[in-house]
């Protein structure tokens, strides 16, 4: 097998490989910028720089040549090389800064001349904390610059587009933004404008940067010169928290995290996944947090009298909830699953009520026509339409929906806002007696006689099944009145909620909604009604819907965390639903 | 000016064609045919960009970056004349910036600006590789005028305003002038 020789190890490898992700993949670093695994190599940034040459081969006897110490003779090639675009040969051997001061310095004279006319304003600049240019600066830069005099200027402050902010000073000129435009979202919307030393990305003249993808290139932007326009300034990374969720606002599932700071959902960034979207998410997705943070449902409501809601108490809701239920008999109660809830909510409220007598859940697909691109964004507006197929839940169109709604005397309705994407009006379910498990206000909620405020995806462990069939998981990020995260290990703790107390300003309850998962509120609700129905966890509802339906048979969170999702079988679901 | 009031016509599109038959993809072809452009309308402004992009099937944002590179594309309406005034090192040193601030002072503009009946414009340059017959004034993108002093300046200045360009001169640098004397004689 052909062999390569890194920082005097032998390492053996197969196929093509680029020297830096070679390195990388053996878990070692080399310093880089410009370099991008999924998009092109430009070589650009310079800063990855290696010594790298070849042991002597006899091309006859195909024997090393040896020097007098018996010692390999090594070709060194005649100048530093770029390790992003050096593919490995049989018989290379590569020096990086760790093995060589020649590499050490080429690193850190590069990271001089890049730093400039860099503005070195990392106090006031976002990408602080997460910037390559500031770690690897402190890593192999040089102390200080030997450049004293005046530092070129660019343009500041540049609304580039809707949502992304260009600081031209700040920028290293590494074309990934423009890759990416070109090699990804593929909408050419950037270049890189003038030249020497007076370049930067821009769009061109009288156009705007309302790519669908843009705010990606906040994410890959090596330094702090593309900057979220929404997030700017709201936060220094590393007071944030991190969880890693999934994207529901359509149905390909995005991996995304969560960051959050006093459990508000600041932003949204990608995840990646190889299976799902790589490095990359759709800006859509990004706004979702503005869902988690706003207009919350807390603390149940329940309309007294007209249409007036009011806030009530947990006991009183599970009283009213309860009184309603045994006012009717099964055969009168619609329940309506969503594909905007998970597969443990849709599965846990489908089974209580079965149980009551009532029969199997509906529920309507939010898919519109033609809203999709093939890419990451899709006609499908929910996150888990294939996971109540799977759960065999009845699917129905939006009539007869409105039919069944009609017939019902009580309707429940989990997560789903029918009233907003219009498969039902307001009135409609004026003559039933509505209960919606809500997780925001919709105008689904507000029409509803009885709300019971859930838990949202960014607070709960929940699964989802994205249009491809892939099931995929969420971790809880932000705490509810009644969770902990000091106590609930599931939950991370960012530096401020490890350091905060209630006496601190930075900590506020405010932002804790007064809404119970889903499984908590049904179990609350099983004990008035005295209904043999008790689950400890989503986990154990999962591990219920494993061993009750084949489509789901091995999957466990353990295994969706270990694969970053699992792959189910959409074929078998089909035939049975005919 | 309105984007649909700018075409190519039948002619330079045919032109064109065959700029693009040169190379192997149309994106090669954009440096050239943005010369046809600024050939034609004297700048390679937004809209002339645009029009060169639609032209050749290209993003808008890659002409703007090849046009933005160059400083020989006029991203503005400049004069009839260009005057790129050298004063890098070599002419800095032979009396350029006295070329021109007399140029400044003759047609009353400043460096960078456009005189008001549209006939010259005059911006300060880096080195053109004249340095031999320092100090030196290139012509619009062309002909350069060598050796300056304050009367040819003056001439040149007149020769133009008459419509007349300097021809192309072979120069022969000042140290080497002897010998080939000496070798021709
Ligand atoms: S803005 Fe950022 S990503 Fe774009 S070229 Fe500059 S440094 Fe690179
Ligand atoms: S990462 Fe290799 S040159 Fe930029
Ligand atoms: S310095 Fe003027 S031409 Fe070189």
């Amino acid at each position: 097998m052909p062999e390569v020789f890194i920082d005097n190890e032998r390492y053996e490898f197969e196929g093509d490989h680029m020297a830096l992700q070679f390195i990388l993949d053996q878990g070692m670093e080399v310093p880089f910028f410009c370099y991008h695994p999924s998009m092109s190599i430009p070589a650009n940034c310079r800063q990855c720089m290696v010594k790298a040459g070849q042991y002597i081969k006899d091309d006859e006897t195909g024997e090393y040549e040896l020097d007098e110490n018996g010692e390999r003779k090594i070709r060194w090639f005649p100048k530093m090389q770029t390790s992003c675009a050096l593919k490995l040969q049989d018989g290379m051997v590569i020096q990086t800064q760790e093995t060589s001061e020649e590499a050490e310095r080429a690193q850190k004279d590069t990271l001089e001349l890049l730093l400039i006319n860099h503005p070195l304003d990392c106090p006031i600049c976002d990408q602080a904390g997460e910037c390559p240019l500031q770690i690897q600066t402190y890593k192999y830069g040089p102390e200080g610059s030997r450049f004293e005099v005046k530092k070129v200027h660019k343009p500041k402050r540049v609304e580039l587009g809707p949502r992304v902010t260009l600081d031209a000073e700040r920028c290293i000129n590494c074309t990934r933004c423009v890759r990416f435009t070109e090699e990804i979202s593929e909408t050419n919307q950037l270049t890189i404008v003038s030249r020497g030393d007076k370049n930067y990305p821009m769009t061109a003249p009288n156009q705007e940067f309302d790519d669908p993808y843009s705010m990606n290139t906040v994410d890959i932007c090596p330094v702090g010169a593309l900057t979220s326009t929404d997030f700017r300034f709201k936060a220094r990374v590393w007071e944030m928290n991190q969880t890693p969720s999934i994207d529901i606002t359509n149905g390909k599932g995005c991996n995304i995290d969560l960051w959050t700071r006093d459990n508000q959902v600041l932003r949204i960034t990608p995840r990646q996944n190889k299976a799902v979207n790589d490095y990359w998410m759709p800006d859509e997705g990004r706004s979702a947090y503005e869902l988690f943070n706003e207009n919350r449902a807390s603390r149940p409501s329940i309309k007294l009298d007209g249409s007036n809601q009011s806030n009530t108490s947990w006991n009183n809701a599970i009283e009213t909830f309860a009184e309603t239920i045994e006012a009717h008999s099964g055969d009168d109660v619609l329940v309506i699953g969503s594909p905007h809830a998970s597969v443990e909510e849709n599965y846990a409220l489908n089974k209580f009520f079965n149980l009551l007598g009532a029969s199997n859940a509906r529920f309507t697909p939010h898919i519109i026509d033609g809203y999709g691109d093939g890419f990451l964004i899709t006609d499908d507006q929910a996150p888990n339409t294939n996971g109540c197929r799977l759960l065999n839940l009845n699917e129905t169109d939006h009539k007869d929906l409105a039919t069944a709604i009609s017939k019902a005397k009580v309707c429940i309705i989990l997560s789903d806002n029918l009233v907003g994407r219009k498969v039902v009006a307001a009135s409609d379910l004026g003559n039933t007696y509505t209960i919606s498990f809500a997780t925001n206000m919709t105008e689904t909620a507000k029409a509803s006689d009885l709300v019971i405020p859930i838990t949202c995806v960014a607070e709960h462990a929940a699964s989802y099944v994205n249009i491809d069939g892939r099931i995929q998981r969420s971790f809880p990020a932000k705490e509810t009145k009644y969770t902990n995260r000091r106590l609930n290990l599931e939950m991370s703790e960012g530096r401020l909620d490890r350091y905060g107390t209630n006496f601190d300003n930075w900590v506020s309850e405010e932002h804790k909604v007064d809404c119970l998962p889903l499984w908590d509120f049904l179990n609350k609700l099983a004990e008035r009604l005295g209904l043999d129905y008790h689950v400890n966890h989503s986990r154990t509802i999962l591990a219920e819907i494993s061993s009750a339906i084949p489509s789901f048979e091995n999957v466990t969170f353990e295994k969706m965390d270990e694969q970053q999702g699992i792959q189910l079988n959409l074929d078998n679901q089909k035939i049975k639903q005919k | 000016m309105a984007e649909q009031e700018l075409h190519f016509t039948d002619e330079e599109l045919n032109e064109i064609e065959k700029i693009k038959a040169k190379f192997p993809t149309a994106k090669a072809a954009t440096l050239r045919v943005l010369w046809v452009a600024q050939k034609k309308y004297g700048h390679v402004e937004p809209e002339v960009q645009a029009l060169v992009a639609k032209t050749l099937d290209l993003p808008e944002s890659h002409v703007h970056g090849v046009a933005s590179f160059y400083t020989q594309y006029y991203k503005e309406e400049m004069g009839k004349f260009v005057l790129d005034v050298c004063t890098c090192l070599s002419c800095q040193l032979c009396g350029g910036y006295d070329v021109l601030h007399q140029i400044e002072d003759r047609l009353g503009i400043k460096a960078g600006e456009t005189t008001d009946d549209g006939l010259f414009s005059v911006q300060e340059v880096e080195c053109l590789g004249a340095c031999g017959y320092a100090p030196m004034v290139q012509i619009t993108n062309g002909v350069y005028a060598n050796n300056l002093t304050e009367e040819k300046v003056d001439k040149l200045l007149e020769n133009l305003k008459n419509g007349k360009m300097p021809e192309f001169e072979s120069m022969v640098m000042r140290q080497n002038e002897k010998r080939i004397k000496a070798a021709t004689e």
